[in-house]
């Protein structure tokens, strides 16, 4: 499998080769090519069942649908992926050590033989601007997230504050609780914070370098009222 | 004694600024623009110019009433984003001035000064064009950053330039404007251009390559539900 991100500008997307045999999972939705001898099979990913998957369909969000694609006959084969965002791609290679947390919406895709979950986030995940849910990533392979704006890569050692709403992934071995900016929550919420996260630990942390939410709520004040 | 160490990355579609202040050293910026720092710095909220003009500055001119101060003994890191994706813009202020159009202050040292200033008599000449009515006069000494939703075009201005309304970023005081129609009524009402400004004078003037009323007039015709 030989994964190659296509940096255009502010416009990524992603090319993944497939040798006869593998398989990779996306988001669905995200594939905008792929050659004649690709077979496309789309799964529902439990996100924990009962009482939590309930929870999980009133809270709403995105469905998570994921397209698996594989090879039929013996030759190769690509796919090309393309997220909704406008922004950058990053690849991950993930050795089997520590396993990533992707927020909900940057998970792009991933080789076929990793394991992934989801973990519940709780009010954590609600109040972070995040998703309630974060995807869960292990084993070997390759791993492409995708995000609003720039992605940088940030080596936490130690402790570093983010902005709700800028977090793509993450190691496994960083923690982070929800807190606020300033010394007082009057001081957070003045100046314009709010709530942040505050990661704790070592590993790496991906952020991207703009807010979907602060970007709507400039563009939502030239839109006309919603009908009801 | 006004520098400060920064790096601005991703120009010209997701700029954005990474500082790293020294002990003692102060940022102030924009409310709500921190998008990750080292918990080593401390957040301070302060009003812009004092409670009337800072919220003269909110109702009139769109622009928080609150900017954050990041500062204290240990220093630290901190990175700001605008909230429209584009250009982040740098310059030194020695003494000078700039007028900045509602929504483009990003982040200052503290030697820089922010006040209001009306645009025309009550504002109204800025309310009519569309750029609202209240600009941010940055004057004193040190590094000012702001940004512009898209590229940006900065010219040397001598002479008269027209400027459709919602492009505008900033400019230097030597430069005034006046709304006018481009050609006639008939231009005016159906050529889409409406309202220009009309500068003159001498200085530099910053333009912005979008406009976020015209993004939303585009996209509005799809956000059904």
């Amino acid at each position: 499998m030989a994964v190659e991100v296509l940096q255009h500008g502010a416009f990524h997307s992603a090319l993944v080769r497939l040798a006869p045999g593998e398989t990779f999972v996306s988001d669905s939705g995200a594939m905008f090519r792929a050659s004649t001898n690709v077979d496309i099979d789309v799964s529902v990913r439990q996100r924990g069942g009962g009482l939590l998957a309930g929870l999980k369909r009133m809270v709403g969000g995105d469905s998570f649908f994921l397209s698996t694609y594989s090879l039929t006959g013996g030759s190769q084969g690509e796919v090309g992926l393309a997220p909704t965002l406008q922004g950058q791609i990053f690849r991950i290679r993930s050795d089997g050590g520590t396993p990533w947390m992707c927020t909900g919406g940057s998970f792009l895709g991933c080789d076929g033989t990793l394991t992934m979950d989801t973990r519940f986030q709780g009010l954590k995940g609600i109040f972070s601007g995040e998703n309630l849910f974060f995807v869960h990533l292990s084993g070997v392979g390759e791993i492409l997230v995708n995000a609003y704006g720039r992605i940088s890569e940030v080596a936490v050692d130690g402790e570093l504050v983010v902005d709700t709403g800028h977090v793509v992934a993450f190691e496994e071995s960083l923690g982070y609780r929800l807190t606020k900016a300033g010394g007082s929550w009057l001081t957070s919420f003045l100046a314009g914070e709010g709530f942040v996260l505050h990661f704790t630990g070592k590993g790496r942390l991906l952020v991207q370098s703009h807010n979907p939410k602060e970007f709507g709520s400039l563009l939502g004040k030239h839109l006309p009222p919603r009908r009801r | 004694m006004c520098g400060v160490n920064f790096e601005i990355h991703g120009n010209p579609d997701y700029g954005e600024l990474a500082v790293r202040l020294e002990s003692g050293e102060k940022l102030i910026t924009e409310g709500g623009a921190m998008s990750r720092m080292t918990p080593t710095l401390e957040l301070k909220s302060r009003i812009l110019g004092g409670i009337l003009p800072g919220l003269a500055r909110k109702l009139l001119g769109g622009e928080s009433l609150f900017v954050g101060e990041y500062g204290g003994e240990r220093g630290g890191e901190l990175a700001l984003s605008p909230a429209l994706p584009g250009t982040v813009l740098r310059e030194l202020l020695t003494g000078s001035e700039l007028y900045l159009t509602p929504g483009c202050f990003l982040a200052c040292t503290p030697g820089v000064g922010l006040s209001p200033k009306m645009m025309g008599f009550l504002g109204l000449k800025g309310m009519i064009g569309g750029e609202g009515a209240i600009l941010l006069r940055a004057h004193g000494s040190g590094e000012l950053f702001f940004n512009a939703y898209g590229a940006v075009i900065e010219r040397e201005l001598d002479g008269e330039m027209k400027v459709d309304t919602g492009h505008v970023v900033a400019w230097t005081p030597g430069i005034d404007f006046k709304l006018a129609g481009m050609g006639g009524l008939k231009s005016t009402l159906f050529s889409g251009e409406g309202l220009t400004m009309n500068f003159s004078g001498r200085g530099r003037i910053w333009l912005q390559s979008r406009n976020l009323p015209a993004t939303a007039g585009w996209l509005s015709p799809f956000c059904v539900g």
